[in-house]
């Protein structure tokens, strides 16, 4: 065997061991490219599965949506709908309430003047219950005193029966000295004169002409309830003299009488009597109704 | 084969050659091997393109 083949037996060893040495690293090392594809493979078929499984979710929440929206538009509808008719009841609602307070002030209002018009009420009626006990006294006293007038009367005419029946004697007796004396006389042919009365007798008394009614006409021009006395708006200059009676009337409702205790020239004050209404100021009065 | 005495100098005998080959065949054949068996396990096949 030549040296060139030994050579060539060494190094062809040499190389082969290193060649071996090498694929087998390198087939040891390498990569499982198909483990890897199928497992790439699987992932995609899940993940495509997934993305299916996503798209059928998308649709269906798109559809729930799409659903939810025609929904939520009739529910807008309708609440805006409610909201409208609810706006429509606020605004009548603050009309009424306007109203009502309104009405309340007018109640009010009236509360307040039926109040000073029932104190009004009240004083009046205490004038009238003094009043009317002071009426009351004088009617007692005037009642005592037509007893003792009464009395008296009854005493006077039974003097005046007396004093008639001695007048009938009286005159029974002139009358029988009359006859003898005209027959006295007659037997002379004389006879008595007339005889004058001691006493004149004054002429009877005539009958007054009816007085007719001045017809004065006024106003209440002030009104002073404390003291139950009214000022009118006519004085001495119209006519108006003290213990006038004036009638107060309001419409053709009578109001109250007016008697005068003082007067001037432009007006003049009474005091009120036979109360049947409250007087108030611009009543009307006159003298005659 | 025995050793050749050649011109004073000593010699390798030939068989020492052929084991070095058959180390070297040996050794292709194991890498053959191993390679055929790696490709079996991991793409089931050996000479056809895995699919």
């Amino acid at each position: 065997m030549s040296t060139l083949t030994k050579i060539l037996i060494v190094l062809l060893t040499m190389f082969t061991i290193l060649l071996c040495g090498i694929v087998v690293t390198y087939v040891a090392t390498a990569v499982n490219y198909k483990e890897k594809y199928d497992g790439q493979q699987n992932r995609m078929r899940a993940l495509t599965e997934e993305k299916n499984a996503a798209d059928q979710k998308r649709n269906e929440t798109i559809k729930k949506a799409e659903e939810r929206e025609v929904e939520l538009g009739k529910k807008i509808s309708s609440l805006e709908a409610d909201i409208n008719k609810l706006q429509s009841d606020l605004t009548a609602a603050k009309q009424k309430r306007d109203d009502a307070i309104d009405r309340a002030d007018n109640w009010q209002a009236i509360a307040t003047d039926f109040s000073k018009t029932t104190e009004m009420q009240v004083q009046l009626a205490k004038d009238a219950i003094n009043d009317r006990n002071e009426i009351d006294t004088e009617r007692i006293d005037n009642l005592k005193e037509l007893e003792e007038k009464t009395a008296s009367l009854i005493e006077n005419m039974a003097l005046i029966e007396q004093l008639e029946q001695q007048t009938r004697t009286l005159r029974e007796e002139k009358t029988a000295l009359q006859n003898k004396l005209d027959q006295i006389l007659a037997q002379y042919g004389k006879t008595i004169p007339t005889p004058l009365p001691i006493t004149q007798i004054s002429d009877k008394a005539r009958t007054a002409p009816p007085v007719t009614g001045i017809d004065l006409k006024g106003k209440i021009s002030d009104i002073d309830i404390n003291n139950s006395t009214i000022e009118i708006s006519v004085g001495s200059a119209d006519g108006v003299r003290e213990k006038m009676i004036f009638h107060a009337t309001r419409g053709d409702k009578f109001i109250c009488d007016i008697e005068i205790f003082e007067v001037d020239q432009d007006k003049a004050v009474g005091t009120l009597d036979l109360v049947q209404d409250t007087p108030r100021i611009g009543d009307l009065v006159s003298t005659n109704l | 084969m025995s050793p050749v005495q050649t011109q004073g100098r000593t010699s390798v005998p030939d068989n020492l050659y052929t084991a070095i080959l058959a180390i070297a065949f040996f050794a292709v054949l194991a890498t053959t091997a191993l390679v055929a068996y790696m490709c079996y396990t991991q793409y089931e096949t050996i000479f056809k393109i895995a699919s």
